[in-house]
């Protein structure tokens, strides 16, 4: 916990095993802020299962996770409730999406403030004041960003039937309702095509210099990742190869060789 | 003026919508004492009435939050039993019957739930089937407060310790408790909660990610629920003014839940249209046929036929049936309009 100064998220040994195969193993990176920090590897290198842990979605086995919340506290993740971690200022999106398809695309949106809304049952039963004016006030913060997005034409429609590279970005609206410190994406870029890859840029680095927040990344696509982080962590087999700026991790030997394979002499 | 009305009608929907079928509703006494219309049709449109109520708890619980009950005939009887000892046996005022007889059903939800929902998968609907069959059970054996398999009875109520209704009186209650379980369906699943439920439905994992506190909202799903269904038992004994242990089995909670498969999920119209559907048609039309009329079970038959056809056709309800109507009228009308000119 010492030195968390400038750091929005400090991991610290994270170990995590389903049955006899270590996922992730005494695993260590941190991440400052305002960063856009990748996180890269192989298939299968436990790069979704590091998320799940700091996410609090698995209880990693050993280690911790630090992360300084809204209240530039800083607190220990591990051991939190899986729905208590987005009120510390932690949100996250899925690698496949996880959209509502019953509810139209700005209903989404607002779901993502669902711990914002205080009113009570009987005052929703009823419509009564305090719901009213909660559901205007998150409503129209769900449009300016859906508007940001150039989404707000397609705020009354059903998620159900809209086209993979809009289904991503509604899921990373949802991710920015509550103004969070750390927003934590896995694989935003996968299934997409390259104009739609690019928008995704932008809109990634105009969130992070609009809202001063830090961005943890997993992606495969390393012209995306080099374009985008600042700095960049390598794992495979859930242990750590090396972390560095893009320069520094293409030049890197361990990681060229799990990437690419050893040339044999 | 008229247009005025239109206005008014058209900028409250669905409020307006609701308060519009509950005056229709409420005309039916007026047919029947002028004798348009039979003196029974009365009591098949309450129970209808009263069975819409119960199912739109078990929509709530099964199209937003996607869980099943099968208790479904258990609460509802827990709540005639109740209403009927406590205004008929203790003698105290209707008013309060109503308040006990929906808490303690709905307490007793909350504690199955607490034991049931922290698992995954279908442990509530084993956990409310076993309920419900211990709760009819006890109606059969504390025959000391129950009178056993002869049943109970009760009268109409009695409304802030003066207002008697009779039998007109009851059913308009029983329509205004129907709209407002209406309107407040409405406006839960349109506000946060009622998307924490969708959502909670939809994926569990996002839920989580957002927030939802996964637990805590199936209980509150299942206790509203059970409360709709001791609400509706509790109209039911003051308007049937008698309940016996065999009215509870766990045959009338699957037509509950057949009412939301062959109606509508996720809609309140269609859960109203379903329960006109299965407790309307067998009564009102099937036993006045010739042959299948005289056929024993008829009404199974015909539900279990539906369903069938419903889940083929309409997977999500008859309800969504209007959208092909609509369609078709709108092409009928064009083809009128290309051969006019």
């Amino acid at each position: 916990m010492d030195k968390m100064d400038n750091k929005v998220l400090k991991v610290e040994n994270l170990s995590i095993a389903f049955g006899g195969l270590k996922a992730v193993d005494n695993l260590s990176f941190d991440i400052d802020e305002g960063e856009i920090f990748g996180l890269i590897g192989p298939n299968g290198a436990g790069k979704t299962t590091v998320f799940n842990c700091i996410t609090q979605f698995y209880k990693p086995d050993e280690g911790d996770i630090y992360f300084r919340t809204n209240t530039g506290e800083v607190e220990n993740l591990v051991g939190k409730k899986t729905h208590e971690i987005i009120g510390k200022g932690l949100v996250r999106t899925f690698q496949n999406i996880e959209l509502i398809r019953e509810l139209t695309v700005v209903e989404n949106i607002m779901v993502g403030a669902h711990v914002e809304f205080k009113a009570s049952l009987f005052n929703q039963f009823f419509r009564l004041k305090k719901t009213r004016q909660e559901e205007s006030r998150i409503r129209k913060r769900a449009e300016e960003i859906l508007d940001h997005m150039g989404l707000l034409s397609i705020k009354d429609m059903l998620v159900a039937g809209q086209p993979y590279g809009v289904l991503k970005k509604i899921e990373l609206a949802r991710a920015l309702m509550l103004d969070p410190k750390l927003i934590i994406l896995d694989e935003p870029a996968a299934g997409l095509n390259d104009s739609e890859t690019l928008s995704l840029v932008n809109i990634i680095k105009e969130i992070k210099m609009e809202r001063n927040c830090s961005i943890l990344l997993i992606e495969h696509d390393m012209k995306f990742v080099n374009g985008l982080c600042d700095r960049i962590c390598a794992i495979n087999f859930g242990k750590l190869l090396a972390i560095g700026t893009p320069e520094e991790i293409q030049g890197n030997e361990q990681v060229q060789i799990a990437y690419l394979g050893k040339e044999d002499d | 003026m008229n247009s005025k009305l239109m206005n008014f009608y058209k900028s409250h929907k669905p409020y307006s919508q609701f308060l519009l079928f509950g005056i229709i509703l409420s005309l039916l006494p007026l047919l029947v004492n002028l004798g348009l219309v039979k003196y029974s049709l009365l009591t098949t449109v309450a129970s209808i009435l009263i069975y819409s109520i119960v199912a739109l708890g078990l929509n709530l619980l099964l199209g937003y939050s996607g869980l099943i009950s099968l208790g479904t005939a258990g609460f509802m009887g827990m709540g005639t039993y109740l209403t009927a000892f406590i205004t008929a046996d203790l003698g105290l005022p209707f008013e309060l019957a109503l308040i006990i007889s929906v808490a303690v059903p709905m307490l007793i939800g909350v504690l199955t739930g607490l034991v049931s929902l922290r698992i995954e998968g279908y442990y509530l609907a084993i956990a409310t089937l076993a309920i419900s069959e211990i709760l009819r059970k006890v109606f059969v054996e504390f025959d000391f407060v129950t009178n056993g398999f002869s049943g109970k009875q009760a009268q109409y109520p009695k409304l802030l310790g003066f207002l008697q209704l009779d039998r007109n009186g009851t059913y308009i209650l029983i329509v205004f408790f129907l709209i407002l379980v209406m309107v407040m369906m409405h406006n839960l699943v349109n506000s946060h909660t009622g998307r924490a439920l969708s959502t909670m439905r939809g994926s569990e994992a996002a839920a989580s990610a957002m927030g939802i506190n996964i637990y805590r909202h199936r209980l509150l799903s299942f206790a509203i629920a059970v409360s709709f269904s001791a609400l509706g038992g509790v109209l039911y004994m003051h308007f049937v003014k008698y309940t016996y242990p065999n009215a509870w089995i766990l045959m009338l909670s699957l037509n509950i839940l057949a009412v939301i498969v062959i109606g509508g999920v996720r809609s309140i119209s269609g859960t109203i249209l379903g329960a006109f559907i299965v407790f309307g048609v067998p009564d009102l039309i099937l036993k006045r046929l010739p042959i299948i009329g005289s056929i024993d079970g008829a009404a199974y038959i015909f539900n279990g036929l539906l369903i069938i056809l419903v889940i083929l056709f309409y997977p999500n309800g008859l309800i969504n049936m209007r959208f092909d109507i609509q369609r078709n009228f709108r092409k009928l009308f064009k083809r009128g309009e290309d051969l006019n000119g």
